[in-house]
Protein backbone atom coordinates (compact mmCIF):
# COMPACT_ATOMS: atom_id res chain seq x y z
CA UNK A 1 0.00 0.00 0.00
CA UNK A 2 1.00 3.76 -0.79
CA UNK A 3 0.02 6.46 1.65
CA UNK A 4 0.90 10.23 1.43
CA UNK A 5 0.96 12.09 4.43
CA UNK A 6 0.14 15.97 3.73
CA UNK A 7 2.01 18.11 6.22
CA UNK A 8 1.50 21.62 7.16
CA UNK A 9 3.65 23.19 9.99
CA UNK A 10 1.92 25.82 11.76
CA UNK A 11 2.58 28.73 14.15
CA UNK A 12 1.40 27.52 17.47
CA UNK A 13 -1.52 29.92 18.19
CA UNK A 14 -1.78 29.78 22.31
CA UNK A 15 1.63 31.82 22.08
CA UNK A 16 0.68 34.31 19.97
CA UNK A 17 1.25 37.41 21.02
CA UNK A 18 0.86 41.20 19.22
CA UNK A 19 2.95 44.19 19.64
CA UNK A 20 0.79 47.46 20.78
CA UNK A 21 -0.59 48.19 17.26
CA UNK A 22 -1.97 44.49 17.13
CA UNK A 23 0.31 43.35 14.56
CA UNK A 24 1.33 39.71 15.15
CA UNK A 25 4.29 38.61 16.46
CA UNK A 26 4.91 35.39 14.02
CA UNK A 27 8.91 35.93 14.12
CA UNK A 28 8.81 34.82 18.29
CA UNK A 29 5.68 32.28 17.42
CA UNK A 30 7.16 29.08 18.05
CA UNK A 31 6.14 26.44 14.36
CA UNK A 32 5.29 23.08 14.51
CA UNK A 33 3.60 20.40 12.82
CA UNK A 34 -0.36 20.88 13.72
CA UNK A 35 -1.95 18.18 16.07
CA UNK A 36 -4.14 17.04 13.45
CA UNK A 37 -1.95 16.48 10.94
CA UNK A 38 0.21 14.67 13.76
CA UNK A 39 -2.31 12.33 13.88
CA UNK A 40 -2.93 11.51 10.21
CA UNK A 41 0.72 10.61 10.26
CA UNK A 42 -0.01 8.17 13.19
CA UNK A 43 -2.66 6.35 11.54
CA UNK A 44 -0.30 6.19 7.95
CA UNK A 45 1.87 4.58 10.18
CA UNK A 46 0.02 2.14 12.24
CA UNK A 47 -1.47 1.18 8.84
CA UNK A 48 2.85 0.35 8.00
CA UNK A 49 2.63 -1.51 11.01
CA UNK A 50 -0.48 -3.88 10.71
CA UNK A 51 -0.71 -3.89 6.80
CA UNK A 52 2.50 -3.29 5.59
CA UNK A 53 2.70 0.63 3.67
CA UNK A 54 5.03 2.84 1.99
CA UNK A 55 4.44 6.33 3.56
CA UNK A 56 5.30 9.49 1.94
CA UNK A 57 4.96 13.08 3.75
CA UNK A 58 5.01 15.96 1.75
CA UNK A 59 4.23 19.65 2.49
CA UNK A 60 3.99 22.71 0.65
CA UNK A 61 6.85 25.54 1.49
CA UNK A 62 10.40 25.46 1.86
CA UNK A 63 11.51 27.32 4.66
CA UNK A 64 13.16 26.21 7.67
CA UNK A 65 9.75 25.17 9.16
CA UNK A 66 8.58 23.07 6.63
CA UNK A 67 11.86 21.26 6.51
CA UNK A 68 12.16 20.87 9.97
CA UNK A 69 8.40 19.41 9.80
CA UNK A 70 9.54 17.02 7.28
CA UNK A 71 12.41 15.64 9.07
CA UNK A 72 10.20 15.03 12.09
CA UNK A 73 7.88 12.89 10.22
CA UNK A 74 11.06 11.01 9.30
CA UNK A 75 12.32 10.92 12.57
CA UNK A 76 8.33 9.74 13.63
CA UNK A 77 8.62 6.77 10.96
CA UNK A 78 7.72 7.86 7.28
CA UNK A 79 9.73 6.90 4.67
CA UNK A 80 10.38 9.43 2.51
CA UNK A 81 10.02 12.76 3.01
CA UNK A 82 9.23 15.93 0.16
CA UNK A 83 9.08 19.26 0.54
CA UNK A 84 7.37 21.56 -2.78
CA UNK A 85 9.44 24.09 -2.98
CA UNK A 86 7.11 27.37 -3.18
CA UNK A 87 7.80 30.93 -1.36
CA UNK A 88 5.72 32.64 0.42
CA UNK A 89 3.76 29.31 1.28
CA UNK A 90 2.12 30.93 4.15
CA UNK A 91 0.54 33.56 1.53
CA UNK A 92 -0.79 31.40 -1.37
CA UNK A 93 -4.24 30.44 -1.40
CA UNK A 94 -5.98 27.00 -0.55
CA UNK A 95 -6.81 25.93 -4.38
CA UNK A 96 -2.92 25.88 -4.80
CA UNK A 97 -1.82 24.36 -1.70
CA UNK A 98 -4.11 21.60 -3.04
CA UNK A 99 -3.44 21.39 -6.17
CA UNK A 100 0.10 20.96 -5.16
CA UNK A 101 -0.55 18.27 -3.37
CA UNK A 102 -2.96 16.49 -5.84
CA UNK A 103 -0.14 17.15 -8.63
CA UNK A 104 2.59 15.50 -6.25
CA UNK A 105 0.08 12.61 -5.85
CA UNK A 106 -0.01 12.01 -9.66
CA UNK A 107 3.83 12.41 -10.34
CA UNK A 108 4.49 10.37 -7.94
CA UNK A 109 1.70 7.92 -7.17
CA UNK A 110 -0.29 6.14 -7.79
CA UNK A 111 -1.40 5.95 -3.94
CA UNK A 112 -4.04 4.46 -1.80
CA UNK A 113 -4.85 7.06 0.60
CA UNK A 114 -4.21 10.38 1.20
CA UNK A 115 -3.78 11.12 5.02
CA UNK A 116 -3.88 14.72 6.02
CA UNK A 117 -5.22 16.67 9.57
CA UNK A 118 -8.91 18.11 9.58
CA UNK A 119 -7.50 21.39 9.77
CA UNK A 120 -4.35 23.10 10.46
CA UNK A 121 -3.14 24.67 13.98
CA UNK A 122 -3.97 27.75 12.19
CA UNK A 123 -5.99 28.87 10.06
CA UNK A 124 -8.11 25.63 10.81
CA UNK A 125 -10.07 25.95 7.37
CA UNK A 126 -10.56 22.54 6.82
CA UNK A 127 -10.55 22.75 3.06
CA UNK A 128 -7.87 21.12 1.37
CA UNK A 129 -8.08 17.36 2.24
CA UNK A 130 -11.93 17.55 0.27
CA UNK A 131 -9.92 19.97 -2.23
CA UNK A 132 -7.54 17.11 -2.91
CA UNK A 133 -10.14 14.66 -2.97
CA UNK A 134 -12.14 16.64 -5.56
CA UNK A 135 -9.15 16.81 -7.89
CA UNK A 136 -7.60 13.71 -7.83
CA UNK A 137 -11.25 11.88 -8.01
CA UNK A 138 -10.35 9.90 -4.60
CA UNK A 139 -13.33 9.18 -2.20
CA UNK A 140 -13.44 11.09 0.70
CA UNK A 141 -13.65 10.72 4.58
CA UNK A 142 -13.53 13.79 6.66
CA UNK A 143 -12.85 14.70 10.00
CA UNK A 144 -12.19 11.10 10.98
CA UNK A 145 -12.07 10.90 14.66
CA UNK A 146 -11.35 6.72 14.36
CA UNK A 147 -9.91 5.35 11.12
CA UNK A 148 -9.74 1.27 10.76
CA UNK A 149 -7.86 0.48 7.77
CA UNK A 150 -7.96 -2.77 6.02
CA UNK A 151 -6.85 -3.59 2.62
CA UNK A 152 -8.98 -2.27 0.15
CA UNK A 153 -11.20 -0.12 2.34
CA UNK A 154 -11.29 1.87 5.20
CA UNK A 155 -14.22 2.21 8.05
CA UNK A 156 -13.68 5.59 10.27
CA UNK A 157 -15.89 7.54 12.60
CA UNK A 158 -16.53 10.86 12.06
CA UNK A 159 -18.37 13.34 14.10
CA UNK A 160 -20.08 16.10 12.60
CA UNK A 161 -22.08 18.97 13.68
CA UNK A 162 -25.45 16.87 14.02
CA UNK A 163 -24.24 13.71 15.05
CA UNK A 164 -22.02 10.57 14.39
CA UNK A 165 -21.30 9.31 10.83
CA UNK A 166 -19.99 5.42 10.26
CA UNK A 167 -18.15 5.42 6.95
CA UNK A 168 -17.02 2.60 4.86
CA UNK A 169 -14.83 3.77 1.53
CA UNK A 170 -13.13 2.07 -1.08
CA UNK A 171 -9.59 3.32 -2.11
CA UNK A 172 -8.11 5.63 -3.20
CA UNK A 173 -9.80 7.66 -0.71
CA UNK A 174 -8.35 10.63 1.26
CA UNK A 175 -8.76 10.65 4.80
CA UNK A 176 -8.91 13.51 7.05
CA UNK A 177 -7.94 13.08 10.75
CA UNK A 178 -8.81 15.12 13.88
CA UNK A 179 -6.51 15.56 17.01
CA UNK A 180 -8.61 12.84 19.10
CA UNK A 181 -7.88 10.34 16.70
CA UNK A 182 -4.78 8.97 18.75
CA UNK A 183 -1.60 9.97 20.63
CA UNK A 184 0.95 10.51 17.83
CA UNK A 185 4.12 8.60 19.07
CA UNK A 186 7.36 10.43 19.90
CA UNK A 187 10.06 9.58 18.18
CA UNK A 188 13.26 7.95 20.00
CA UNK A 189 16.23 9.50 19.81
CA UNK A 190 17.48 6.44 18.00
CA UNK A 191 15.14 7.06 15.41
CA UNK A 192 15.59 10.82 15.57
CA UNK A 193 19.63 9.76 14.66
CA UNK A 194 18.38 7.69 12.31
CA UNK A 195 16.14 10.19 10.50
CA UNK A 196 19.65 13.02 10.12
CA UNK A 197 20.91 10.65 7.47
CA UNK A 198 17.75 10.82 5.65
CA UNK A 199 17.28 13.25 2.89
CA UNK A 200 14.55 15.43 2.37
CA UNK A 201 13.69 15.62 -1.54
CA UNK A 202 12.81 18.68 -2.88
CA UNK A 203 10.34 18.99 -6.10
CA UNK A 204 9.94 21.98 -7.61
CA UNK A 205 6.23 23.74 -8.57
CA UNK A 206 7.28 23.29 -12.42
CA UNK A 207 8.00 19.65 -12.22
CA UNK A 208 4.50 19.71 -11.10
CA UNK A 209 3.39 22.04 -13.63
CA UNK A 210 1.63 23.88 -10.83
CA UNK A 211 0.77 27.83 -11.61
CA UNK A 212 0.99 29.39 -8.21
CA UNK A 213 -1.66 32.06 -6.83
CA UNK A 214 -0.41 34.37 -4.42
CA UNK A 215 -2.45 36.77 -2.14
CA UNK A 216 -1.43 40.06 -2.50
CA UNK A 217 -1.08 42.57 0.16
CA UNK A 218 -2.72 40.13 3.56
CA UNK A 219 -3.27 42.40 6.35
CA UNK A 220 -3.40 40.47 9.45
CA UNK A 221 -4.27 42.44 12.86
CA UNK A 222 -5.30 41.40 16.51
CA UNK A 223 -8.87 40.81 16.45
CA UNK A 224 -10.41 42.64 18.79
CA UNK A 225 -13.99 42.66 20.31
CA UNK A 226 -15.12 45.47 22.27
CA UNK A 227 -15.88 44.21 25.43
CA UNK A 228 -16.42 45.77 28.53
CA UNK A 229 -13.87 44.03 30.89
CA UNK A 230 -15.69 44.99 34.28
CA UNK A 231 -13.83 42.25 36.60
CA UNK A 232 -15.00 41.52 40.03
CA UNK A 233 -13.36 39.70 42.99
CA UNK A 234 -14.47 36.55 45.13
CA UNK A 235 -11.74 35.85 47.26
CA UNK A 236 -14.16 34.85 50.21
CA UNK A 237 -18.11 34.01 51.03
CA UNK A 238 -18.85 37.62 51.23
CA UNK A 239 -16.82 39.26 48.45
CA UNK A 240 -18.86 36.62 46.54
CA UNK A 241 -22.06 37.33 47.39
CA UNK A 242 -21.51 40.86 46.49
CA UNK A 243 -19.99 39.83 43.47
CA UNK A 244 -22.79 38.02 42.33
CA UNK A 245 -25.40 40.73 42.62
CA UNK A 246 -23.12 42.86 41.21
CA UNK A 247 -22.76 40.52 38.24
CA UNK A 248 -26.53 39.85 38.17
CA UNK A 249 -27.74 43.47 38.03
CA UNK A 250 -25.77 44.40 35.12
CA UNK A 251 -26.81 41.12 33.17
CA UNK A 252 -30.74 42.62 34.03
CA UNK A 253 -29.85 46.31 32.96
CA UNK A 254 -28.06 44.33 29.67
CA UNK A 255 -31.42 42.97 29.27
CA UNK A 256 -29.60 39.47 28.85
CA UNK A 257 -31.58 37.46 31.97
CA UNK B 1 -30.39 27.92 -2.02
CA UNK B 2 -29.63 23.89 -2.29
CA UNK B 3 -30.88 21.64 0.60
CA UNK B 4 -29.98 17.76 1.07
CA UNK B 5 -34.07 16.65 1.41
CA UNK B 6 -37.68 18.49 0.14
CA UNK B 7 -38.48 19.14 3.94
CA UNK B 8 -35.54 21.52 4.40
CA UNK B 9 -36.33 22.90 1.19
CA UNK B 10 -39.92 23.93 2.34
CA UNK B 11 -38.51 25.33 5.71
CA UNK B 12 -37.27 28.03 3.93
CA UNK B 13 -39.37 28.68 1.04
CA UNK B 14 -40.18 32.59 0.99
CA UNK B 15 -36.64 33.53 1.67
CA UNK B 16 -35.25 32.56 -1.71
CA UNK B 17 -36.23 32.80 -5.62
CA UNK B 18 -34.88 29.41 -6.81
CA UNK B 19 -34.77 26.58 -4.47
CA UNK B 20 -33.48 23.31 -5.20
CA UNK B 21 -33.17 19.73 -3.02
CA UNK B 22 -32.52 16.53 -3.10
CA UNK B 23 -33.53 13.69 -0.54
CA UNK B 24 -29.72 12.52 -0.19
CA UNK B 25 -29.80 10.89 3.34
CA UNK B 26 -27.06 10.40 5.62
CA UNK B 27 -24.15 13.10 5.01
CA UNK B 28 -21.97 11.41 1.72
CA UNK B 29 -19.45 14.33 1.02
CA UNK B 30 -19.08 13.03 -3.12
CA UNK B 31 -23.00 12.07 -3.84
CA UNK B 32 -23.86 15.61 -1.83
CA UNK B 33 -21.61 17.58 -4.33
CA UNK B 34 -22.30 16.16 -7.00
CA UNK B 35 -25.71 17.40 -6.62
CA UNK B 36 -24.12 20.77 -6.06
CA UNK B 37 -23.02 20.38 -9.43
CA UNK B 38 -26.11 20.25 -11.42
CA UNK B 39 -27.55 23.05 -9.60
CA UNK B 40 -24.54 24.97 -10.20
CA UNK B 41 -23.82 23.69 -14.14
CA UNK B 42 -27.69 25.06 -14.62
CA UNK B 43 -26.32 29.18 -13.71
CA UNK B 44 -23.10 30.63 -13.60
CA UNK B 45 -22.91 31.68 -9.78
CA UNK B 46 -20.09 34.40 -9.13
CA UNK B 47 -20.29 33.85 -5.28
CA UNK B 48 -20.79 30.27 -3.58
CA UNK B 49 -21.97 30.80 0.07
CA UNK B 50 -21.57 27.73 2.70
CA UNK B 51 -22.04 27.54 6.55
CA UNK B 52 -19.07 27.82 8.68
CA UNK B 53 -19.98 24.14 9.79
CA UNK B 54 -17.91 20.62 9.77
CA UNK B 55 -20.08 19.68 6.41
CA UNK B 56 -19.98 23.46 5.12
CA UNK B 57 -16.25 23.25 5.08
CA UNK B 58 -16.47 20.00 3.96
CA UNK B 59 -18.88 20.77 0.50
CA UNK B 60 -16.87 23.87 0.20
CA UNK B 61 -13.85 22.51 -0.18
CA UNK B 62 -15.06 19.64 -2.93
CA UNK B 63 -17.30 21.92 -4.90
CA UNK B 64 -14.19 25.03 -5.06
CA UNK B 65 -11.43 22.56 -6.27
CA UNK B 66 -14.42 21.27 -9.05
CA UNK B 67 -13.80 24.88 -10.81
CA UNK B 68 -10.87 26.44 -8.85
CA UNK B 69 -12.67 28.90 -7.31
CA UNK B 70 -10.87 31.29 -4.73
CA UNK B 71 -11.75 30.14 -1.07
CA UNK B 72 -11.89 31.48 2.31
CA UNK B 73 -13.35 30.05 5.52
CA UNK B 74 -13.96 31.70 8.69
CA UNK B 75 -15.88 34.79 6.84
CA UNK B 76 -17.34 37.22 8.91
CA UNK B 77 -17.54 40.54 6.47
CA UNK B 78 -18.06 40.89 2.84
CA UNK B 79 -17.40 43.45 0.36
CA UNK B 80 -18.15 43.14 -2.92
CA UNK B 81 -15.97 45.21 -5.93
CA UNK B 82 -16.65 44.71 -9.60
CA UNK B 83 -14.31 41.33 -10.35
CA UNK B 84 -13.77 40.63 -6.50
CA UNK B 85 -14.53 40.34 -2.93
CA UNK B 86 -13.02 41.97 -0.05
CA UNK B 87 -13.32 39.79 3.15
CA UNK B 88 -12.44 39.85 6.71
CA UNK B 89 -12.02 36.24 8.32
CA UNK B 90 -10.66 35.02 11.19
CA UNK B 91 -6.83 33.59 11.82
CA UNK B 92 -4.57 32.06 14.50
CA UNK B 93 -7.51 30.71 16.27
CA UNK B 94 -9.63 33.59 16.37
CA UNK B 95 -6.76 35.82 17.73
CA UNK B 96 -6.64 37.85 14.72
CA UNK B 97 -8.46 38.58 11.65
CA UNK B 98 -6.92 38.97 7.57
CA UNK B 99 -8.27 41.05 5.03
CA UNK B 100 -8.02 39.05 1.95
CA UNK B 101 -9.51 39.61 -1.84
CA UNK B 102 -10.92 37.01 -3.52
CA UNK B 103 -11.05 37.29 -7.42
CA UNK B 104 -14.38 35.81 -8.85
CA UNK B 105 -16.08 33.35 -9.16
CA UNK B 106 -15.30 32.58 -5.03
CA UNK B 107 -16.89 30.12 -2.45
CA UNK B 108 -17.09 31.58 1.28
CA UNK B 109 -17.76 29.79 4.22
CA UNK B 110 -19.54 32.39 6.44
CA UNK B 111 -18.94 32.55 10.37
CA UNK B 112 -22.81 31.95 12.32
CA UNK B 113 -24.13 35.22 13.51
CA UNK B 114 -22.27 37.45 11.28
CA UNK B 115 -25.20 38.71 9.38
CA UNK B 116 -28.97 38.62 11.20
CA UNK B 117 -30.66 36.17 9.48
CA UNK B 118 -32.70 37.25 6.12
CA UNK B 119 -36.39 37.90 6.04
CA UNK B 120 -38.41 38.16 3.05
CA UNK B 121 -41.67 37.49 1.50
CA UNK B 122 -40.38 36.10 -2.08
CA UNK B 123 -42.02 33.55 -4.32
CA UNK B 124 -40.11 30.52 -4.53
CA UNK B 125 -39.94 27.49 -6.83
CA UNK B 126 -38.94 24.57 -5.44
CA UNK B 127 -36.91 22.25 -7.96
CA UNK B 128 -35.88 18.70 -7.39
CA UNK B 129 -32.70 17.37 -7.85
CA UNK B 130 -32.27 13.68 -9.34
CA UNK B 131 -30.68 11.60 -6.04
CA UNK B 132 -26.88 11.16 -6.88
CA UNK B 133 -24.67 7.76 -6.82
CA UNK B 134 -23.59 6.87 -3.18
CA UNK B 135 -19.53 7.24 -2.57
CA UNK B 136 -19.42 5.29 0.38
CA UNK B 137 -21.19 3.07 3.01
CA UNK B 138 -23.15 5.57 5.98
CA UNK B 139 -24.59 4.85 9.12
CA UNK B 140 -25.40 8.10 10.93
CA UNK B 141 -26.16 8.48 14.86
CA UNK B 142 -28.23 11.59 15.73
CA UNK B 143 -26.86 13.20 18.42
CA UNK B 144 -28.69 13.17 21.65
CA UNK B 145 -29.92 16.58 22.51
CA UNK B 146 -30.73 17.05 26.30
CA UNK B 147 -32.50 20.14 27.13
CA UNK B 148 -32.21 23.16 24.74
CA UNK B 149 -29.82 22.94 21.60
CA UNK B 150 -26.43 25.60 22.25
CA UNK B 151 -26.66 26.80 18.81
CA UNK B 152 -30.16 27.71 19.38
CA UNK B 153 -30.36 29.29 22.96
CA UNK B 154 -30.33 33.17 23.75
CA UNK B 155 -28.39 31.60 26.81
CA UNK B 156 -25.63 29.26 26.92
CA UNK B 157 -23.51 28.60 30.03
CA UNK B 158 -20.40 26.44 29.48
CA UNK B 159 -18.36 24.13 32.05
CA UNK B 160 -14.36 24.20 31.48
CA UNK B 161 -11.47 22.53 32.98
CA UNK B 162 -12.07 24.14 36.75
CA UNK B 163 -14.85 21.72 36.46
CA UNK B 164 -13.38 18.73 38.78
CA UNK B 165 -15.94 16.05 38.20
CA UNK B 166 -19.14 14.68 36.56
CA UNK B 167 -21.12 15.39 39.14
CA UNK B 168 -20.17 18.56 39.34
CA UNK B 169 -21.61 19.67 35.65
CA UNK B 170 -25.07 19.59 37.42
CA UNK B 171 -24.16 22.73 38.94
CA UNK B 172 -23.64 24.35 35.55
CA UNK B 173 -27.00 22.22 34.30
CA UNK B 174 -29.28 23.75 36.74
CA UNK B 175 -27.58 27.31 36.14
CA UNK B 176 -28.51 26.67 32.62
CA UNK B 177 -32.34 25.36 33.43
CA UNK B 178 -33.01 28.77 35.82
CA UNK B 179 -31.59 31.41 32.83
CA UNK B 180 -33.64 29.13 30.49
CA UNK B 181 -30.46 28.50 28.23
CA UNK B 182 -28.64 25.66 27.11
CA UNK B 183 -25.38 24.33 29.27
CA UNK B 184 -22.29 22.87 27.13
CA UNK B 185 -18.31 22.00 27.53
CA UNK B 186 -15.24 22.73 26.06
CA UNK B 187 -13.42 20.24 24.31
CA UNK B 188 -11.33 18.50 26.73
CA UNK B 189 -14.54 17.89 29.08
CA UNK B 190 -16.32 16.14 25.86
CA UNK B 191 -13.39 14.45 24.27
CA UNK B 192 -10.89 13.61 26.94
CA UNK B 193 -13.13 13.04 29.68
CA UNK B 194 -16.39 11.86 27.90
CA UNK B 195 -19.16 13.90 29.88
CA UNK B 196 -20.34 15.59 27.05
CA UNK B 197 -21.42 14.36 23.04
CA UNK B 198 -20.93 18.41 21.83
CA UNK B 199 -18.44 21.23 22.79
CA UNK B 200 -18.08 25.03 21.83
CA UNK B 201 -15.55 25.64 20.06
CA UNK B 202 -13.51 25.33 16.54
CA UNK B 203 -13.83 21.59 16.14
CA UNK B 204 -17.55 21.47 17.62
CA UNK B 205 -20.55 24.04 18.20
CA UNK B 206 -20.00 27.50 17.09
CA UNK B 207 -22.67 29.48 19.34
CA UNK B 208 -24.15 33.40 19.59
CA UNK B 209 -26.23 33.37 22.11
CA UNK B 210 -26.96 36.76 24.13
CA UNK B 211 -24.91 35.76 26.81
CA UNK B 212 -22.15 33.47 27.30
CA UNK B 213 -21.30 32.05 30.88
CA UNK B 214 -18.23 30.46 30.79
CA UNK B 215 -17.22 28.54 34.63
CA UNK B 216 -13.95 27.38 34.82
CA UNK B 217 -12.94 28.16 31.12
CA UNK B 218 -9.74 29.59 30.49
CA UNK B 219 -10.23 30.85 27.16
CA UNK B 220 -7.95 28.90 24.60
CA UNK B 221 -8.45 30.26 21.44
CA UNK B 222 -9.82 27.10 20.09
CA UNK B 223 -12.82 27.89 22.36
CA UNK B 224 -12.96 31.08 22.70
CA UNK B 225 -13.31 31.17 18.37
CA UNK B 226 -17.00 29.10 19.12
CA UNK B 227 -18.40 31.68 21.26
CA UNK B 228 -16.86 35.01 20.18
CA UNK B 229 -19.96 36.45 18.40
CA UNK B 230 -22.25 36.37 21.98
CA UNK B 231 -23.33 39.49 22.45
CA UNK B 232 -22.87 39.26 26.26
CA UNK B 233 -19.34 37.61 27.95
CA UNK B 234 -19.20 36.29 31.72
CA UNK B 235 -16.58 34.79 32.72
CA UNK B 236 -15.94 32.63 36.41
CA UNK B 237 -12.30 31.53 36.68
CA UNK B 238 -10.13 31.45 40.00
CA UNK B 239 -7.00 32.35 37.78
CA UNK B 240 -6.60 35.98 36.92
CA UNK B 241 -4.58 35.32 34.21
CA UNK B 242 -6.78 33.21 32.35
CA UNK B 243 -6.93 34.61 29.04
CA UNK B 244 -11.22 34.60 29.10
CA UNK B 245 -10.72 38.17 31.67
CA UNK B 246 -9.01 39.90 28.26
CA UNK B 247 -12.33 39.38 26.08
CA UNK B 248 -15.37 39.40 29.07
CA UNK B 249 -17.77 41.96 29.36
CA UNK B 250 -18.13 40.56 33.33
CA UNK B 251 -16.17 38.67 35.33
CA UNK B 252 -15.70 37.29 38.62
CA UNK B 253 -12.15 36.09 39.82
CA UNK B 254 -13.28 33.47 42.58
CA UNK B 255 -13.84 29.80 43.12
CA UNK B 256 -16.36 28.53 40.87
CA UNK B 257 -17.51 26.09 43.80
CA UNK B 258 -18.40 29.32 45.58
CA UNK B 259 -19.33 31.63 43.28
CA UNK B 260 -21.80 29.50 41.28
CA UNK B 261 -23.74 27.81 43.71
CA UNK B 262 -24.20 31.50 45.09
CA UNK B 263 -25.89 32.65 41.38
CA UNK B 264 -27.83 29.55 41.68
CA UNK B 265 -29.37 30.70 44.98
CA UNK B 266 -30.27 34.55 44.11
CA UNK B 267 -31.56 33.06 40.80
CA UNK B 268 -34.11 30.83 42.50
CA UNK B 269 -35.04 33.51 45.33
CA UNK B 270 -36.07 36.24 42.78
CA UNK B 271 -38.40 33.50 41.24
Amino acid sequence: MRIIVALKPTYDVSQLKFDSEGVPLLDTCPVTLGEADKCALEEALKVKESLGATVVAVTVGQSEAHIKGIKDALAMGADEGYIIKIKNAWNISSITVANAIARFAVVTGPYDIVFTGSGAGDTHSSIIGPMVSALLGYRLVANADKVEVKEQKAKAKCTMEDGTYNYEVQFPAVITVTSEANEPRIPTLKAILRSKNMQVKEIGPEQLDLSVEEYKDIKVIKHMVERKRVIMEASDQKSAEESVIKLLTFLKDEGVI
Amino acid sequence: MFLPGRELAEKVSGLYGEIYYSDLGPFDPLAYVSALYEVASSFSADIAVFPCTGKGRVLAGLFSAKNSRSTATDVYRVESKENSLVVRRLVYGGKAEANLELNLPATLCLLQGSYAEAEANLTSRINEVSKQNQSCRVEFIPKKVEGIEPDKAEVVVVGGRGIKTKEDLKMIMELAGLLKGAWSVTRPLAVDEGWSETWIGITGLTVSPKLYIGIGVSGQPHHMMGARSSKIVVAINSDRNAPIFEECDYGIVGDLYVVVPEMIKRLKNVK
